[in-house]
């Protein structure tokens, strides 16, 4: 029998939800990590930073780094991982653009270190502690994985939806793997996946979703709410406008949509129709973004640090 | 350097672009150096040949890309000239005759963009960047074959006025078949209606119905009267008609115009022909030489089709031609080209307040009097007024009433009132000797040939009183009708005591033309008559291809000019129909189907109805006109350009903006 493969998962700026999203996997979870063995999972088995540094050159056959990268320590881990493995896979949309953590470049770091202060914390050792004990150096800027390391693969979504999850696992345990530089998503947009349907073809204002209950057949965007199904790639079965929530871009974008927030504002631009009545409504085509809460929060929840150049030139 | 036989140019081995910089006499090289253009060139990556000439678009600077194209085996060429839109298609069929697709050729436009608005020493280094930028186009350029397709061989010709009829005869002739379809039960438009024409008073029926009698007796022109267009789709070439034709109820080859149902029929309402001045049965002829000769039965004021309520002309009617069961009829064709030709009406008087909204009976409309003085109209010809039959013997012609007017109704001049007004003074005049014409004007526009002439006549020769002034306010004082107007060439107050006042109401488009416009997909302009393609060089096509304008529909017109469009518009259709096959540029837009998620939003954004929805999008490429608005719109970038690729727009944007120093300050 082969030597089962070794497999790393680190957790670096996130909330977690991505090591979560393993137990979607339900029983087949139990499949995987039978065949697998764990090299580095501090979320699952107690495995330390010391343990990565004793291990050979490219011996762990893969990384699965989800989170963006926020403090001197994430870079380094991820630095260190990279070394040690033969894949790195970037796991969920903070690893991929920065995901939500990186709508946090919007502020400098000396303002989030000064809001964060107001909340009791402290950048600096505790008092009488030592110097290691005090918390890693914030970055200027959020990053994502790219940005520091070479990344083979992206598992997209936020969390990564146990479909996409799968198929990266049957990759890496069949050994039949794909181009570097893939992402395990779908090439369409996720509209190909959405059963609502779209007719008349036209956005003729702008609505938040807690000021609408959507009718349940027609496409969101038709109703005015702003879903980035169009530009985002489909695998996640449209499962939020399946449920009356409109995308929100978490699986990224299609291959060929460029910056995705462009190419929605393009796509909005070409549907608005100005002089309807009402909430949400806007008097000429080119007041449609005044009439959008949050543009930026809207069309790069997901991927600020990839597309948005933000802060001092000196902070990036 | 010998250069080896040519042979098929090969572009796995590296791009070969030759460039080719025309002068334009001093057009081009007045303000930018065109020899540093071709050293510069000459140097830029993949460019294997440069060159300049003085007049790039002459037959010997065509034989400089042609010999270049072949001894140096060039994969692409740029000629650095004036717009596309000139000579593209020059440039474009020498390269093909010397053996490189055409669509491997692109312009630099040095000229429109560049030498013609700029002087200074950057003019030379903005001509290099654009013309740099363009060699980086072609690299990305395929080779690419024209989009054919077989078409339909008949035209749809809708509107059975002078216009429609002339077309239709001329296609006809040519030797196609004709649909005419006419929304009236009768052939012969507007033109039917009147009683002279200006200048020559040519009686207007004598000399239009020959024609209609030609159309009834074609063999290749099928009249569907009493039918409108219900729906069109397909494109040029191959467009796909559905007719309604309503129910007559009377059998037009059994109907022998006897009559007697006419007689017989206890309704009476007003007479649509004659502008409401008489009355006429449900069943009814148009007028005597309507084509076809038959009667209609107008279901909406029959008692009912229903012999329990009234089978009065049923029972009369000898030859059996009435059938209460004759149904609707919805006609399928397949036509390769339309002209449109659904002519005019005129604004209604009834919007005009200073005229007393049309409730003043004598206060009639041009049509009207035209009625009035037909010898087969209301009065037979004598002119007598509606309220009272008596013959008027002081008569107010007002023009421009509801034209050239901005604040309250038309901006635009109708452009046939001053002749018609002139011509009804004038038979006013030749009616009732002892009567007198007024004629208020704004000024006299009568710019045809011989039209100076008659309104002079009209002036002259007629004693027509002419003033100049606009009439503010018409009202009807026991059997008078009053007339307040200026004179402002005297700038006296004008008070006239009118027995009758015959308005000049302006033209507007006939009632349905914008909805046709829309089935049609082609454009209204502001006033709501059809848009012509261009201006002054297109003025017989609709943007939409195929799809060509005539007669009054289009703008205001006389008869010479509506039956000149008519003529013209049916050489355009001919060519199409007589084209072995159509082809189309095949620089368009096509769906990348690995990425289209269907969601749509393409669809709406196209101005030619080319993308058809589904689980992908399809571009249609014979309707695409390669505007790009979809490729721009496409959310998930599945959508692109056939030689216009995102790709190799940024790499022209890329070259164009280059940090690198070109020549800049050098001059």
């Amino acid at each position: 029998m082969p030597p089962r493969p070794r497999i790393a998962v680190y957790w670096t700026g996130g909330c977690g939800g991505c090591d979560v999203s393993f137990l979607e996997l339900g029983p087949a979870l139990l499949d995987v990590l039978a065949q697998i063995e764990i090299a580095f999972w501090p979320a699952l088995v107690d495995t330390k930073r010391s343990d990565v540094e004793a291990l050979a050159p490219r011996s762990i056959a893969a990384t699965l780094v989800n989170g963006t990268l926020r403090t001197e320590e994430n870079v380094e881990m991820v630095h260190l991982l990279r070394e040690k493995s033969e894949l790195v896979v970037a796991f969920g949309a903070c690893a991929y653009q920065g995901g939500v953590p990186g709508l946090a470049n919007l502020a400098t770091r000396d303002e989030i270190l000064r809001r964060m202060s107001g909340n009791g914390f402290r950048p600096s050792p505790p008092p009488g502690g030592e110097a290691e004990d005090a918390p890693p150096g914030l970055l200027p800027q959020a990053k994502s994985l790219a940005d520091e390391i070479t990344v083979d693969y992206v598992v997209p979504g936020c969390p990564p939806m146990p479909p996409l999850i799968g198929l990266l696992l049957g990759a890496l345990l069949s050994g039949d793997l794909p181009a570097p530089g893939h992402v395990f998503a779908h090439d369409k947009a996720l509209c190909e996946e959405c059963p609502r349907t779209r007719e008349e073809r036209k956005l003729t204002k702008v609505v938040r979703p807690h000021e609408l209950v959507p009718d349940p057949n027609v496409c969101l965007l038709d109703q005015g709410m702003i879903c980035l199904g169009p530009v985002t790639r489909g695998g996640c079965g449209a499962a939020c406008p399946k449920a009356g929530m409109p995308c929100t871009g978490c699986v990224g974008p299609t291959p060929n949509a460029g910056d995705p927030g462009l190419a929605m504002i393009s796509a909005l631009g070409s549907l608005a129709r100005a002089g309807e009545e009402g909430p949400g409504a806007f008097a000429a085509e080119d007041r449609l973004l005044d009439a959008l809460v949050d543009p930026l929060g809207t069309f790069y929840k997901y991927s600020l640090p990839a597309y948005v150049r933000t802060g001092k030139r000196s902070d990036r | 350097m010998a250069s080896p036989a040519p042979s098929a140019p090969s572009r796995s081995a590296g791009p070969r672009i030759g460039v080719f910089v025309c002068h334009c006499g001093k057009n081009i090289a007045t303000t930018v150096d065109v020899p540093r253009v071709v050293e510069a060139l000459a140097s830029h990556p993949g460019v294997v040949y440069a060159a300049r000439h003085e007049y790039m678009c002459s037959d010997p600077g065509q034989d400089v890309i042609k010999k270049a194209i072949q001894e140096h085996r060039l994969t692409g060429v740029v000629v650095a000239a004036c717009s596309p839109s000139m000579h593209e298609t020059t440039f474009r069929t020498a390269a093909e005759e010397a053996g490189l697709n055409p669509y491997l050729l692109e312009i630099a436009n040095i000229r429109e963009w560049c030498s013609w608005v700029h002087d200074g020493p950057e003019t030379t280094d903005k001509a290099i960047r654009i013309t740099r930028a363009m060699v980086e186009k072609v690299k990305g350029n395929h080779p690419l074959e024209p989009v054919e397709v077989d078409h339909a061989t008949q035209c749809l010709v809708v509107g059975g006025g002078i216009s429609g009829i002339q077309a239709a005869l001329d296609i006809a002739n040519a030797g196609y078949e004709v649909l005419l379809v006419e929304r009236s039960p009768s052939i012969g438009g507007r033109m039917a209606q009147l009683s002279e024409t200006f200048p020559t008073l040519d009686c207007s029926q004598c000399i239009l119905t020959p024609k209609m009698v030609e159309v009834s007796r074609h063999p290749r022109i099928r009249l569907l009267t009493y039918s409108e267009v219900e729906s069109v789709t397909g494109y040029l070439g191959n467009y796909h008609v559905v007719i309604r034709k309503k129910p007559t109820y009377v059998d037009p080859d059994k109907c022998n115009l006897c009559g007697e149902c006419a007689k017989v029929c206890p309704i009476r309402v007003p007479n649509e022909f004659d502008r409401g001045l008489s009355q006429r049965a449900a069943i009814y002829v148009p007028f005597p030489q309507a084509v076809p000769s038959s009667y209609t039965l107008d279901e909406e004021s029959c008692l009912g089709l229903n012999p329990l309520r009234c089978s009065e002309c049923a029972k009369v009617c000898e030859p059996k031609a009435i059938d209460y069961d004759m149904p609707e009829e919805m006609i399928e064709e397949d036509v390769g080209a339309i002209v449109v030709a659904t002519g005019y009406d005129l604004y209604g008087k009834e919007r005009m307040a200073e005229y007393g909204h049309g409730t003043v009976p004598d206060v009639i409309d041009g049509l009207e009097f035209e009625r009035i003085l037909s010898a087969g109209g209301p009065t037979k010809g004598e002119v007598r007024r509606p309220s009272d039959g008596k013959v008027p013997k002081e008569v107010v012609f007002i023009q421009c009433s509801g034209s050239r007017d901005p604040e309250l109704h038309k901006s635009y001049c109708s452009k046939i009132c001053c002749m018609y007004t002139a011509k009804h003074a004038l038979l006013y005049r030749h009616n009732v000797h002892d009567g007198t014409a007024y004629v208020f004007y704004i000024d006299i526009r009568a710019g045809g040939k011989e039209y100076e002439e008659f309104v002079v006549r009209a002036m002259e020769d007629e004693r027509i009183l002419y003033l100049r002034g606009k009439v503010a306010k018409v009202f009807r004082d026991g059997d008078k009708v009053v007339v307040w107007g200026v004179d402002t060439l005297t700038g006296k107050r004008i008070e006239v005591a009118a027995d009758l006042v015959v308005l000049a109401q302006a033209m507007v488009p006939s009632a349905g033309t914008e909805e046709l416009a829309r089935k049609l997909h082609i454009a209204c302009g502001g006033e709501g008559f059809l848009k012509e393609a261009h201006p002054k060089l297109r003025p017989l096509e609709a943007l939409t291809a195929g799809i060509f304008l005539a007669g009054a529909a289009h703008g205001p017109k006389d008869i010479p000019e509506a039956v000149a469009q008519g003529s013209g518009a049916a050489a355009k259709a001919i060519a199409i129909l007589a084209a072995p096959t159509l082809t189309h540029s095949p620089e368009v837009a096509e769906v990348d189907e690995d990425l289209c998620s269907g969601c749509v939003v393409c669809v709406p954004q196209c101005p030619y109805s080319a993308i058809t929805p589904g689980d992908v999008a399809h571009v249609n490429e014979l309707l695409c006109e390669g505007c790009g608005t979809c490729v721009a719109a496409c959310p998930s970038g599945a959508m692109r350009m056939k030689n216009q690729t995102d790709a190799q727009v940024k790499r022209m944007i890329q070259v164009a903006l280059g940090a690198e120093p070109v020549e800049v300050g050098r001059a």
